[in-house]
């Protein structure tokens, strides 16, 4: 038998656990629904949102229990209810929908009794919302701020009672200046529950360059510490002025880089005044045995590995060295430290980038590994409230391509189309 | 095992006249003295470290010498005694220096034992509002003194931040006290931790405070009952934080439930409850064991089987384990009367085929056990496969680097013990959230960064602790400082029992001069020196090595602050 893992099949956390919203309209439940799903999918733990103003306005006036229902949606093992629950009685409903599926339930509740709050946040989102295509903005949200008064009148907040004592939940008011943190009960609530106090929205972008073309690139061998090319040496000269067309500015970047020769040298020719770091958990994925080899080889040494490989990129882990869903666990302190930072350039390799570039792009585990993703071309990434934006900027440098289609053994081809990283 | 630590109150000559305690003396010459440890078997949390290296995952640093853009911080617990803040104070400070943030605890009542003496105690009136001049002299005194020595270590010692250990029971103290630490630059986090359930309560007074002799021959519950009765005479006057414009983090009823009010909470203060949320007070044991001996060539990258001396040592071991947990659980019940269950046991391995075939022992047995890839051994880069003379002469300059810093240094394509340290913090906050008595089963440099962890040790000695693989090693929590044990495993084949032969060969200098002729170096030299307790008896019977740390620290259990 080819050896998936480490021919002891992939352990994955058995853990179910649903992430309940509970809050007043326009009190920001949407963008942290959004944030944790986005976080807990790049953990390969699945969710979903269910919006309920979705359902509303698709003449249902409440979800229907059947998306608790296992049979439909195999494997998943989280989701994130993302409506109002703001009654007793409507927690305890879905308390005891989750409890008869064995599921654990995380309330998250936004409480915000700052007017000018609510109102930002009104004008800001939900003018844009289907409800109000075509009027006038302003009265569109007066409108709103009158209707979700409905709400205020039977909104009970979580544990207002004293009842709900028993409920794990974080209760995070007017924008996190207070915080309640209510029986967390493992290390996964213990993690979403810190990632959401790290998000921050002040504006910021991340940009993500792989090394220059390095001598390994050229003869098609993977891993290894190898120099950069000569055409690689001229894109790290490239790199600092297409920084600053992209920042616009002179605005310094922290840079951080893999601890490999060819990431160091690429951002060797950077400003003296940003700082860098080298990050052990930025290296390339580590191909083991096969490290310094060609596919060729690798197919002729190892073909069953080879295969193997192919079937399920994402969880093969190479003999001695790592899989992509490895690389994620080691890249997930990386990703914390990118949430609460500001302005950040990443230099590092293909596989680490794939994987970074899916948590902010949503790229499922299936696709990221065979994403292309060309040497010398920068990329900008601006992360907003509901999406994140991309920029990419052409160094107009020559270079092989490392991207590789599957089952083949060329040392270097064009990628097609689908495999491109946008969209 | 030779420790030569003593503890502070033996230090302190009792300056203190009941007469006049105002009066008398130089109170700074009176400052607690902390114990220098000499021995790896001894948690070095309380240590004044005399280097920088007690920071394995530190991950750069700055000219200041402080984290995280967050400045200096004062930590102030608040709470009564017997809520644990101690505990907390001792595992805070050991996860922020593990992450490199220079972090003193300064426990209040360290202060008050070196002034009043041994076995003296403070004046019956001393906690209360309207206590006597003379004691609110003597307060005054021991408060200032404490105070200049967290001024000192934040302005003059590269500090960043200082736990100052006390009850601090009033809102307008916290007030006064918060305004004193922002005249010095300082910013205040108070962290109190609150506790309203009688069980929790009468837990912690019996597993912490019952140990002195005020309450010898007594009923557990009768002596915490006392105990709690006592304080909350001696400390009449006590205000849960309800400070609107302090930074503060409440826990309540050892980490059922956080509240925390942010008013200009930095990054530390996010990470701390974190910290917080996977800490508990529970006593738990954590067990270090490592993986069975390889089939054929030891190499990283082959990720080779168990040998069939290998699968004999994982039998052996789970079952060593399981006869130390039921002694220790019958000599227990022996001594307390109440029937206490046995705590549930679950094992960690990393996913290397090795450590997950020496768990398969533990999994027969019914216990679960859990896979983590962060476990996994220390990655030799390019130095796997060859000898240390090859090393030198491949590599000379790596060589030197290495020689310098041996912690820090990582050869060509290889993870130093720090890129290690960093990789295994996730493994390090679970560890801390398990709450079952948890075996570890590792390679061996696995295995010294998480020792290391729990009983506090210096980056130089990271690289050179050794795991015999006829001995488990035990850590017990205790508030004050964790305990080691070592259980020893019979009958193995002597072969198998030392350090990783696919380790990173750790070069030493060069004393034989570079032309000898041998062309591998002497097993031994490439080998880690040995820590200083080292068994040799291999029939021996499966009994423990007991630390006896908990003798050293006896008065400190009794503490009150």
């Amino acid at each position: 038998m080819a050896p998936k893992t480490n021919g002891r099949g992939v352990q994955v956390e058995d853990t179910k656990i649903c992430v309940v919203m509970v809050g007043l309209p326009a009190r920001g439940k949407s963008y942290i629904a959004q944030r944790a799903q986005r976080y807990l999918t790049w953990l390969s733990i699945p969710s979903k949102t269910f919006n309920v103003g979705n359902y509303r306005r698709h003449d249902a006036p409440q979800p229907s229990a059947d998306f608790f229902d296992n049979s439909n949606t195999e494997g998943e093992r989280r989701r994130i209810f993302d409506a109002t629950n703001s009654t007793k009685e409507r927690r305890k409903w879905v308390m005891d929908l989750c409890a008869r599926e064995g599921i654990e339930v995380l309330f998250v509740e936004s409480k915000c009794d700052d007017e000018e709050l609510i109102m930002a946040n009104i004008r800001d989102v939900k003018t844009t919302s289907p409800d109000y295509q075509g009027q006038d903005p302003e009265a569109a949200a007066l409108d709103f701020r009158n209707r979700i008064k409905h709400y205020e009148r039977v909104y009970k907040t979580i544990d207002e009672d004293g009842d709900e004592s028993h409920y794990t939940y974080l209760k995070m008011m007017d924008v996190g200046s207070q915080v309640i943190i209510n029986r967390i009960q493992d290390y996964l609530q213990s993690r979403v529950v810190y990632y959401l106090m790290n998000l921050h929205i002040r504006p910021r972008s991340v940009w993500l360059s792989r090394h220059g073309e390095s001598m390994y690139n050229l003869s098609g061998r993977i891993g290894g510490d190898a120099e950069l090319s000569p055409r690689g040496q001229q894109y790290a000269k490239k790199l600092p002025e297409l920084v600053r067309q992209s920042v616009g500015g002179d605005r310094p970047l922290t840079v951080w880089t893999s601890t490999l020769k060819r990431t160091i040298a690429t951002a060797r020719y950077l400003p003296a005044n940003y700082n860098q770091l080298q990050w052990k958990a930025l290296d390339e994925l580590d191909a083991g045995v096969c490290d310094g080899m060609t596919y060729q080889e690798i197919k002729d040494v190892y073909p069953e590995d080879f295969v193997a490989r192919d079937e399920d990129k994402y969880n093969y882990r190479y003999r001695g060295g790592e899989s992509y869903r490895d690389v994620v666990i080691r890249l997930e302190p990386i990703i914390m430290e990118l949430e609460r930072s500001e302005d950040i350039l990443i230099v590092t390799h293909q596989a680490i980038l794939r994987c970074i570039y899916a948590y902010f792009m949503k790229k499922d585990q299936s696709r990221s590994p065979w994403m292309n993703v060309p040497l010398h071309c920068l990329i900008k990434l601006t992360p907003r409230a509901y999406g994140t934006d991309e920029e990419r900027y052409q160094a107009d440098i020559p270079a092989v391509s490392t991207w590789r289609g599957k089952g083949s053994t060329a040392k270097h081809e064009d990628p097609i189309p689908e495999a491109s990283m946008s969209h | 095992m030779q420790d030569q630590h003593h503890s502070a109150s033996d230090d302190a000559r009792p300056l203190y006249d009941t007469d006049d305690p105002g009066s008398t003396a130089d109170i700074a010459a009176n400052a607690p003295r902390y114990r220098r440890k000499s021995s790896t078997f001894i948690d070095g949390i309380h240590d004044v470290p005399e280097d920088a290296n007690r920071a394995p995952a530190q991950l750069y640093s700055t000219m200041s010498g402080r984290l995280f853009h967050s400045g200096r911080i004062a930590i102030v617990m608040v709470g009564l005694p017997a809520r644990g803040k101690t505990h907390i104070s001792v595992s805070m400070a050991r996860y922020l220096q593990w992450l490199g943030v220079k972090t003193r605890i300064f426990h209040l009542g360290d202060y008050r034992r070196a002034t009043v003496g041994h076995g003296n105690d403070v004046p019956e009136d001393y906690f209360y509002p309207d206590a006597s001049p003379a004691s609110v002299m003597l307060r005054q005194k021991i408060l200032k003194k404490c105070r200049e020595d967290i001024y000192g270590w934040l302005n003059h010692e590269n500090g960043q931040v200082a736990i100052y250990d006390a009850v601090n029971p009033t809102a307008t103290g916290r007030r006064a006290l918060a305004k004193e630490f922002a005249k010095h630059d300082v910013q205040s986090l108070f962290i109190e931790s609150y506790v309203d359930d009688e069980n929790i309560l009468r837990e912690n007074a019996r597993s912490v405070k019952i140990g002195s002799p005020d309450f010898a021959n007594m009923d557990p519950d009768e002596a915490a009952k006392l105990y709690l009765r006592r304080m909350g005479t001696k400390i009449p006057t006590f205000e849960t934080m309800n400070e609107k414009e302090l930074n503060y983090i409440k826990m309540i009823n050892a980490g059922q439930k956080f509240f925390y009010n942010n008013v200009s909470f930095n990054y530390l203060s996010h990470r701390i409850v974190f910290y917080l949320t996977n800490t508990h007070i529970k006593c738990r044991a954590t067990y270090f064991v490592r993986a069975g001996a390889a089939l054929g060539e030891e190499s990283y990258k082959a990720d080779a089987p168990l040998s069939a001396e290998g699968f004999r040592y994982a039998q052996v071991m789970a079952e060593t384990l399981i006869k130390h947990r039921e002694q220790e659980h019958a000599a227990l019940a022996a001594q307390g009367g109440t029937a206490v269950p046995m705590r549930q046991l679950t094992v960690w391995c990393s996913t290397r085929v090795r450590t997950a075939q020496t768990a398969d022992a533990f999994e027969e047995r019914g216990f679960k056990v859990r896979q983590r890839t962060q476990m996994s051994q220390i990655n030799p880069g390019v130095c796997e496969h060859l000898s240390e003379r090859a090393i030198r002469r491949i590599y000379p300059e790596e060589i030197e680097k290495h020689e310098l810093d041996p912690y820090h240094h990582r050869y060509p394509r290889a993870e130093s013990y720090h890129d290690l340290a960093v990789r295994l913090e996730p493994i390090i906050l679970e560890l801390e959230r398990e709450q079952n008595d948890l075996v570890v089963i590792a390679h061996e440099s696995v295995l010294r960064v998480l020792y290391a962890y729990l009983m506090h040790c210096s980056t130089m000695d990271i690289p050179k602790l050794t795991f015999p693989r006829d001995e488990i090693i035990e850590i017990i929590p205790a508030a004050y400082q964790n305990e080691a044990k070592r259980i020893h495993i019979p009958g193995l084949d002597p072969n198998t029992v030392p350090g990783s032969p696919e380790d990173i060969r750790i070069p030493v200098p060069d004393t034989s001069g570079a032309d000898t002729p041998t062309l591998l170096p002497e097993p031994a030299l490439s080998l880690s020196p040995p820590a200083e307790l080292k068994t040799t008896n291999f029939e021996k019977p499966p009994e423990k090595v007991v630390n006896t740390a908990a003798e050293a620290v006896r008065d400190k259990i009794a503490d009150e602050d």
